[in-house]
């Protein structure tokens, strides 16, 4: 019987997944913009960068870029999109909506963190393939350290889109105000261009995460370089669980399906 | 047996008393009607019912379950079928996804295709959300809304901005499902729906139930005073009619008030055939459902009543 209802709610979440993936890629600007978004940067930066070595690390550009804008994917996927779609979704009514009907509130998240893991993935693959295919991009000998990386980065920036929805006050509200933050944090983690360990930025933006999953993203490719580090970034990533985990408890709380305007 | 018993019902936001006092009782298989202008707690009943919102007071049973309890709640949302005033549906999904999804949700939903004739989409089955008219993405709200082959379906403001064909088309889907033995609630501010689907309405005013039962004897409508009027010759003195008018205004244009309408008449047109005083304009006019509902809800005094 329990067996049962699990497996029922397996189905469930394997069918809004689908549903969650259907329209997400029918939306051409949505899917377009997320997915280009950072192949074109890792393009631009890394025929800039060439065949020369990045400040800081001394390893090819292309080395620094991939993960960089790999960790952007996955966070634009759990962080970005996914509090922007919320927020529009709560101010339509449709979560309003999906609350009187039987389907169980963390069946609906469940499939909203799932299906931005897998647009998550899909990023980090073209990227890699990009990275390896046009920019001679040394792959890491062991996938899992990036495998480990992506999963709790997904899974722990998708607590924290969630949180940050319910700050927002409205739709036209939602796009501006999580990108200028998004974006903001991302410039002082040091997205475009490496920081200098120690420096006022590295100090600041060190305290989120943002910056944590790039470190832990870079750490397997910089291993693929020849530095002497250990692609396993336990440290960053256990910061980015405390996020994680801090924001899901905020979540919770705020967490509201009904509009505000109502 | 009963499919909603609401009694005491009370629900306040912060100092704002939205709801207070209500009680009423909606019979299963019957098409309820709750009246009111915009503000007065129709939409807060509502939400109340379907579990959506915690009550400060009273008792709530729907189809013997209560709504405020996780587990009754829980139960609710498998066997009612909720349609809301906003049209929230994804638009990138085709009409017949939406509704394949949903119906995945239920224990027991209705086939898709015969929901999608039910609501007369069958063109626009396979068309984006986006790609609907306004009236369409209603349509297409009220078959999420039936989806579920629910026994409860409650209606929020279903027509309100139907163009006319549309609103009968949305009221022979109401009136299918009620000979189905699907109980409907429905919220209005349309009094011709009221009267067109509803063997029983309610009004609220203020937060409060002012008025409850038929629609054709709502507020003692069936017994109100008739109002009988008619043009008199100038040669016919209005001393010499049978009856007593209650107003003369200019033109000869008399007007009688009663409650005894057949009685008045039986007496005015005997009368008038014998004399063969012709009454020009004879009309005889009870009290409409809008004008006990103006009434009812403070926007006509009684005695502006026509």
């Amino acid at each position: 019987m329990r067996r049962e209802g699990w497996r029922r709610s397996l189905a469930m979440v394997g069918s809004q997944l689908y549903y969650e993936q259907l329209a997400f890629w029918r939306n051409p600007f949505k899917a377009g913009f997320t997915v280009g978004f950072s192949l074109v940067f890792l393009v631009l930066l890394a025929a800039v960068g060439g065949t020369g070595r990045i400040a800081v690390y001394h390893v090819r550009s292309v080395q620094f870029y991939v993960p960089n804008f790999a960790a952007y994917g996955v966070m634009s996927a759990s962080f970005n999109l996914l509090a922007i779609s919320l927020v529009g979704r709560r101010e339509t009514g449709q979560l309003k909506r999906l609350r009187l009907t039987p389907l169980p509130s963390w069946v609906m998240l469940a499939a909203v963190s799932l299906s931005a893991l897998v647009v998550a993935v899909v990023q980090v693959v073209l990227l890699v393939a990009v990275g390896w295919l046009a920019f001679g991009l040394r792959l890491p000998g062991d996938p899992l350290p990036l495998l480990l990386a992506v999963v709790v980065g997904a899974l722990a920036f998708v607590p924290l889109g969630v949180a940050a929805s319910a700050l927002v006050p409205n739709e036209e509200a939602a796009g501006p105000m999580l990108s200028i933050a998004f974006f903001v944090l991302l410039f002082i983690s040091g997205l475009w261009f490496p920081l200098q360990p120690h420096s006022v930025l590295a100090e600041i933006s060190g305290w989120f995460p943002f910056r944590r999953l790039m470190l832990a993203m870079q750490a397997p490719f910089l291993t693929a370089s020849g530095l002497q580090v250990s692609p396993w970034s336990w440290r960053n990533l256990g910061v980015v669980m405390i996020w994680g985990v801090a924001s899901a408890a905020v979540a919770v709380r705020l967490f509201r399906f009904e509009p505000h305007r109502a | 047996m009963a499919a909603i018993v609401v009694e005491g019902l009370a629900k306040r936001y912060g100092s704002v008393r939205a709801v207070e006092d209500v009680s009423f009782t909606v019979e299963a298989g019957e098409v309820f009607a709750l009246l009111g202008p915009n503000g007065a707690g129709k939409t807060t009943t509502l939400e109340v019912l379907e579990g959506f919102r915690a009550r400060d007071e009273g008792r709530v049973e729907v189809l013997g379950l209560d709504p405020g309890d996780p587990a009754g709640s829980r139960e609710l949302r498998r066997r009612m079928g909720v349609v809301l005033q906003e049209l929230a549906v994804e638009s990138f999904l085709t009409v017949r996804e939406v509704l394949a999804r949903n119906a995945g949700y239920f224990p027991s939903p209705r086939d898709v295709d015969e929901v999608i004739e039910t609501v007369g989409l069958t063109e626009k089955a396979n068309a984006r959300v986006t790609r609907l008219s306004g009236g369409q993405m209603r349509r297409l709200d009220l078959g999420l809304g039936i989806v579920g082959n629910p026994e409860l379906l409650f209606l929020d403001e279903p027509t309100t901005g139907f163009d006319p064909s549309a609103r009968r088309d949305a009221w022979e889907v109401v009136r299918r499902l009620a000979t189905g033995g699907t109980t409907v609630v429905l919220t209005t501010h349309y009094m011709d729906e009221a009267e067109a689907l509803a063997q029983h309405v309610a009004v609220i005013s203020a937060g409060r139930i002012v008025a409850d039962g038929r629609p054709e004897t709502l507020a003692g409508r069936d017994e109100a005073e008739a109002v009988v009027r008619f043009r008199l010759p100038d040669t016919v003195p209005a001393a010499e009619l049978p009856v007593q008018p209650s107003r003369l205004i200019e033109g000869g244009l008399v007007e009688l008030r009663t409650t005894d309408a057949v009685g008045v008449l039986h007496r005015l047109t005997g009368w008038a055939l014998e004399r063969g005083v012709p009454l020009a304009g004879l009309t005889c006019e009870r009290l409409t459902l809008e004008d006990v509902y103006l009434r009812l809800t403070g926007y006509l005094a009684a005695e502006q009543e026509p």
